[in-house]
């Protein structure tokens, strides 16, 4: 029992079930939904919002949010044409887009953590300011004729992935490992689970939610870079709407917007699932148009019901708990009541 | 009494200040903007923000946030012109649009309140569950998507199109929408119930006060003005679309914050929320005029909005300190305990 | 002891500090020794809190110097005081609620993992604790956040340890533990300064006090040279000293009589809830019954289950005569039942709001008219501020800018506008200065007096002693034992408070 229950609560697990419960469902509707060259388009198609939603964990994980990483994207993805379409060369143009997310973020960051704008307001505005500078700075025009050795490593493969696919999934590890196993990586989620007590503890915090909104805006540019290549022009509304998409993708891979709760691969799997909803329709012969009510509704369902599960683990472990006997901080009873609780965890 | 006026009059004031500025600022550099007309007019562009944005000043009052607001719109509006062409009378068409929002607003509302899962959670899934809805409405009648439904009766068409002493209806509208929300905010129990839910919920509790009623109501009402903007949208261009308002969501959230209410709650006000949609209005009318595209008008909002909550938020004296001398200790502001 | 041989551990000469122009610290000198354990006494808002904010490197003094161990420090960053072996134990513990015990008191030290792991297991071995560290957070009482609170200063090889009012969310026997480590950890030469509001604590645990009024040290010296008395006149301000001491009260509360063939107001019956089973007992008019037991016993959700706050699975509670199971928290206060609640900051305040808002949010439903009576509601609110006292500039300050004492003052006016006829309070002093506490001990006994029936829920044993007509002690849920006036003491409490079984502990 115990270990179903954390099983249950760790998130990763609960959505891939849904996830391996709609591969199912889909594929039975239609097999062709499961062959191989379907699933690694959907893993390649998946790869933006699972970059920004990676980046997005960072922030939402110290307890802010970023809206704004949509119009980053959008704003990166010109730069990237426009430096393209001149000719720079691929790592200059490189280095160009990730500064531009770099110092997004590190705006964002300044506002929220020296300013103390709340995040979501703070990023709100940065977003009307950033979509609003990339129209200025296309004057409003569609960037095209991107040079094509550009375009082609949209299908460079190795070993059956995509290199779009390979970009995402070594990031994701990387950070991963970087996140969980490092104390640099643990500052992020003291600091989402008790700014006050992170401070006491001597945690640089100001620097900490800095950073975590510098590396939001990256990963925006990442997923700049990679959209130019997919798709070889840049429109107008590059990234628009994006935003929520991906603090979807975050909230369902179980992320919690409260802070200090989540991982960047519950965030991957999240935006993965996301983008086989909307690409399994497809397969599954409904119209397009069900997606976002198809999202919606899954969305809010395991948001729900993981709510009201972590109340009913809570409630019985506090259950226990409170009605032990007065703890003793020395004595055997504290140590049957740490036993207790442990069961329960 | 005088206090509450005092207190009151303070941002609101900046904010009229600010719209004279921008008067100012404006006539001087197009000469036909000062044209009372042509204000009027402008106006009307934007007037649903301020209609949805006055409702949702008491979900931000409450501590909460809506985001579903635009998907909202595009419903009331889909849901009015498909039910029109089905044969039905544009005036029952709309009322059972609007009827459709405040169930939308109220399984937002019971969401919230009885789950326990964050208000933006909540509101970004029925976001996209509305949205969706909206979606498969039009798809799923004979509306072409994106042209959407057209030809309303007149009567519909001029109530968004027409004046009533020289004033357009959807800022009569907005006026009374105002004046009615903000006195029940300001001098009702009802309103005082939203305030203190949104300065401590727990306590509210403790006094008695029936703080799930009291939340549900608010994303109720937001849904309603999602409704009341969507359907004022239909009119004013006498076509239903799904994907009305799908852009709203930033200039209303941008209109209750810059009208000075706290997204942390507790702390707002509706006449405040009014103001500075008008804000918001005349700087995108504005800059049109002086030959921005209006996405590119969205740089001065995002200003706007991030420059108020500084300027809201700004302890002047620690400011000036800090600029003086760079050390001083980040937690000094919050004052010995 | 012989901390008078030691050298000095720590030493502070004249402190300024100041908010915004408004001085709080003036000039604080104070020096603590290698194994003393140091008792920091003040009112709210005496400027404790800010002094060990500042040695904790939280706060930077305007002026002043502190030495350790004869260096002079300068803080910038608690990071700072860690290294010096300065660590604070707030009041509130500071715990990061979705990691383990571990992970909490790793996190910011600048030490490899597995050192910080070993020194763990040696701390909590060395002090006999039986500890799962690999246990999360959030499923620790508060008593255990506070042990986690102390590991971490002394896995970081803390010298001076700074206790915020330790006990104030503590029950006797926690209480009793945390003194015993406080001195097993001084025998080390580990200095401890101690703040506290529970003068009976100082003379329990501390070598020496020193009090802090007025942004100076008054007075300090061993513990020794002090008496209770000489304490509350040392916290007194100057103005109030003359008003003699309330130790009377006793006395002229037992005229009122209770008679026994009353019919109960309150009447508890076979009740049982999640952390409470089989409880009864009735409450008389004109009655105040202290509620006793540790925290955990079920005397809070006890009351909250009463009030309306939490169902509860069995039995019936009847107020006036009717039953009012099936009723909401509105009609039970509109019949008259209110409960303050225990924790002011969350439960009780209206932070942001006026003292006025705060005052009117119980009986805003009963104005009939459309709109609000603002003139009523100011009159109302006058009134009250007046009868209980309440200090401030005006019945539009905001609550955020009284005392403690003027805060709590403020929740009882709330619910007593509605007019109760029973009023549970739950730990209507704690945390505040030892005026307010007086000055709501006079409320409670005049509320008696004007007929109120009172349960007042304390984990102050002499406050319950002292006020109430007959006390009912929980422990684990169910009611141990209910001791009649005549009978009341403090020992007799406490026994009952851990079950009679056991031996009385002190």
């Amino acid at each position: 029992m115990p270990f179903i229950i954390k099983l249950i609560k760790a998130r990763e697990v609960s959505i891939m079930i849904f996830m391996a419960a709609f591969f199912i469902i889909a594929g039975a509707i239609n097999p062709e939904f499961l062959t191989g060259s379907s699933l690694s388009l959907l893993l390649k198609s998946s790869m933006i919002l699972l970059l920004l939603a990676i980046g997005q964990s960072f922030v939402l994980i110290t307890g802010d949010i970023d809206v704004s990483v949509g119009s980053t994207m959008g704003l990166s993805a010109a730069v990237c044409g426009a430096l393209l379409v001149n000719g720079i060369p691929f790592w200059g143009m490189c280095l160009a887009v990730l500064m531009v997310g770099l110092i997004i973020g590190f705006i964002n960051g300044v506002g929220v953590a020296q300013f103390r704008v709340p995040a979501i307001i703070m990023t709100l505005g940065m977003l009307g300011i950033i979509r609003g500078a990339m129209l200025i700075f296309t004057g409003g025009k569609w960037i095209e004729d991107i040079p094509n050795y550009y375009k082609k490593l949209s299908s460079l493969d190795f070993l059956g992935l995509n290199l779009a696919v390979w970009i995402g999934l070594v990031i994701m590890v990387i950070i991963h490992l970087i996140l969980t196993r490092t104390k640099f990586g643990r500052n992020f989620f003291a600091v989402g689970d008790n700014v006050e007590g992170a401070r006491m503890v001597g945690l640089p915090v100001k620097r900490v939610k800095i950073l975590a909104f510098m590396f939001s805006g990256i990963s925006a540019s990442f997923a700049a870079l990679i959209f130019v290549m997919n798709i070889g022009f840049i429109p107008n509304e590059t990234g628009s709407g994006i935003e929520l998409q991906v603090i979807a993708a975050a909230v369902l891979g179980g992320v919690s917007l409260t802070g200090g709760v989540g991982s960047v691969i519950g965030a991957g799997l999240g935006a993965v699932f996301l983008t086989t909803i909307s690409s399994s329709l497809v397969y599954m012969k409904v119209p397009a148009y069900w997606n976002n009510t198809i999202s919606g509704f899954l969305l809010l369902i395991i948001v729900v019901g993981d709510a009201k599960l972590s109340q009913f683990v809570k409630n019985r472990t506090s259950r226990k708990s409170k009605f032990n006997k007065p703890v003793e901080l020395d004595g055997k009873e504290g140590d049957s009541h740490a036993k207790s609780n442990k069961v329960l965890m | 009494m005088q206090n509450l006026i005092r207190y009151l009059c303070k941002w609101e004031l900046a904010l009229v200040l600010l719209l004279i500025i921008e008067l100012i600022v404006f006539g001087s550099i197009t000469p036909g903007f000062l044209n009372v007309g042509n204000i009027l007019y402008s106006l009307n562009d934007f007037v649903y923000i301020g209609i949805a944005a006055i409702p949702m000043t008491y979900v931000i009052l409450t501590g909460g946030i809506d985001v579903s607001v635009g998907a909202v719109m595009g419903l009331s509006s889909i849901t009015a012109g498909v039910i029109w062409s089905h044969g039905a009378n544009i005036w029952i068409a709309v009322i059972i649009a609007l009827l459709a929002t405040v169930v939308g607003g109220l399984i937002n509302g019971l969401i919230v309140a009885f789950t326990g899962v964050q208000p933006l959670v909540v509101t970004l899934g029925t976001m996209f569950l509305y949205s969706g809805i909206a979606l498969v409405i039009s798809g799923g009648s004979s509306a072409s998507g994106y042209e959407g439904i057209s030809g309303f009766p007149e009567n519909f068409v001029q109530l968004a199109n027409s004046t009533i002493l020289g004033i357009p209806n959807p800022i009569i509208l907005l006026i009374i929408l105002m004046a009615f929300f903000g006195a029940v905010l300001h001098f009702t129990p009802y309103g005082r119930h939203v305030v203190l839910v949104g300065i401590n919920i727990k306590a509210a509790r403790y006094s008695g006060i029936r703080t799930r009623w009291t939340v549900v109501s608010t994303y109720l009402l937001a849904g309603l003005g999602g409704g009341l903007g969507g359907l004022i949208l239909t009119s004013y261009f006498g076509s239903a679309r799904s994907d009305l308002g799908s852009e709203a969501i930033l200039p209303v959230i941008t209109a209750v914050v810059l009208g000075g209410t706290s997204i942390f709650g507790g702390k707002g006000s509706v006449i405040g929320t009014a103001i500075a949609s008008i804000v918001i209005g005349f700087s995108q009318y504005g800059l049109q005029m002086a030959s921005m595209s209006s996405e590119q008008t969205s740089v001065v909002i995002g200003v706007l909005l991030i420059l108020a909550v500084v300027m809201r938020q700004g302890n002047w004296r620690e400011i000036k300190r800090r600029l003086v001398s760079k050390k001083i200790p980040d937690n000094s502001k919050r004052g010995a305990v | 002891m012989d901390y008078d041989e030691s050298p000095v551990l720590m030493k502070m000469k004249t402190v300024f500090k100041a908010f915004a122009s408004q001085p709080v610290l003036q000039g604080v000198s104070l020096s603590l020794n290698h194994g003393e354990i140091l008792a920091l006494i003040g009112g709210n808002g005496a400027g404790k809190s800010t002094l060990m904010k500042i040695i904790a490197g939280l706060y930077k003094a305007d002026s002043g110097d502190i030495e350790i161990e004869g260096e002079e420090v300068k803080f910038s960053a608690p990071a700072d005081a860690h290294k010096k072996g300065v660590y604070l134990v707030p009041q509130e513990p500071m715990i990061f609620p979705n990691m383990t015990i571990e992970e909490n008191i790793m996190i910011g030290m600048p030490v490899p993992p597995g050192v910080v792991r070993k020194r763990i297991k040696d701390e909590v071995k060395r002090l006999d604790w039986h500890l799962d560290t690999e246990r999360l957070a959030s499923t620790l009482s508060i008593a255990e956040q506070q042990l986690v609170e102390i590991l971490r200063g002394l896995v970081r090889q803390a010298d001076i340890l700074i206790l915020d009012e330790p006990t104030s969310t503590l029950t006797f026997g926690e209480i009793n533990s945390l003194f015993k480590i406080v001195n097993s950890l001084t025998k080390e030469g580990l200095g401890v300064i101690y703040i506290t509001h529970r003068f009976s604590e100082i003379f329990q645990l501390a070598d020496s006090v020193a009090v802090l009024r007025g942004g100076v040290i008054s007075l300090q010296g061993p513990v020794t040279d002090f008496t209770y008395k000489k304490l509350v006149e040392a916290l007194m301000p100057i103005d109030k000293r003359s008003s003699g001491s309330e130790e009377n009260h006793h006395s002229s509360m037992a005229n009122t009589a209770m008679s026994t063939n009353e019919q109960p107001i309150l009447s508890v019956h076979k009740l049982f809830g999640e952390r409470f089973h089989d409880v009864s007992f009735d409450l008389f008019p004109g009655e105040i019954l202290g509620v006793a037991g540790v925290v955990g016993a079920g005397r809070t959700e006890l009351a909250e289950a009463i009030f309306g706050l939490a169902p509860w699975t069995s039995g019936t509670v009847t107020l006036l005569g009717d039953p009012i199971a099936k009723k909401s928290i509105r009609t039970r206060m509109n019949k008259g039942l209110v409960y303050v609640p225990e924790d002011r900051h969350s439960h009780g305040v209206f932070r942001i709001a006026s003292i006025k808002k705060n005052m009117t949010s119980t009986i805003l439903h009963r104005f009939k008219s459309i709109f609000l009576p603002f003139k009523k509601e100011k009159e109302i609110t006058q009134e009250y501020m007046s009868a209980l006292e309440i200090k401030s500039v005006g019945e539009n300050a905001e609550l955020s800018s009284l005392s403690g004492g003027n805060q709590q003052k403020v929740v009882l006016a709330k619910y007593l506008v509605t007019h109760p006829k029973v009023i549970i309070l739950d730990e209507p002093t704690r945390g505040i200065d030892a005026g307010s506490r007086e000055d709501i001990y006079k409320i409670i006994t005049e509320l008696q007096s004007n007929g109120l029936s009172v349960m007042l829920i304390s984990s102050d044993i002499e406050e319950v002693v002292r006020l109430s007509d007959r006390v009912l002690v929980m422990y684990e849920g169910r009611i141990e034992r209910i001791i009649k006036k005549q009978d009341l003491s403090i020992d007799a409490i406490t026994s009952a408070a851990f079950g009679v079984k056991k031996e009385v502990v002190t």
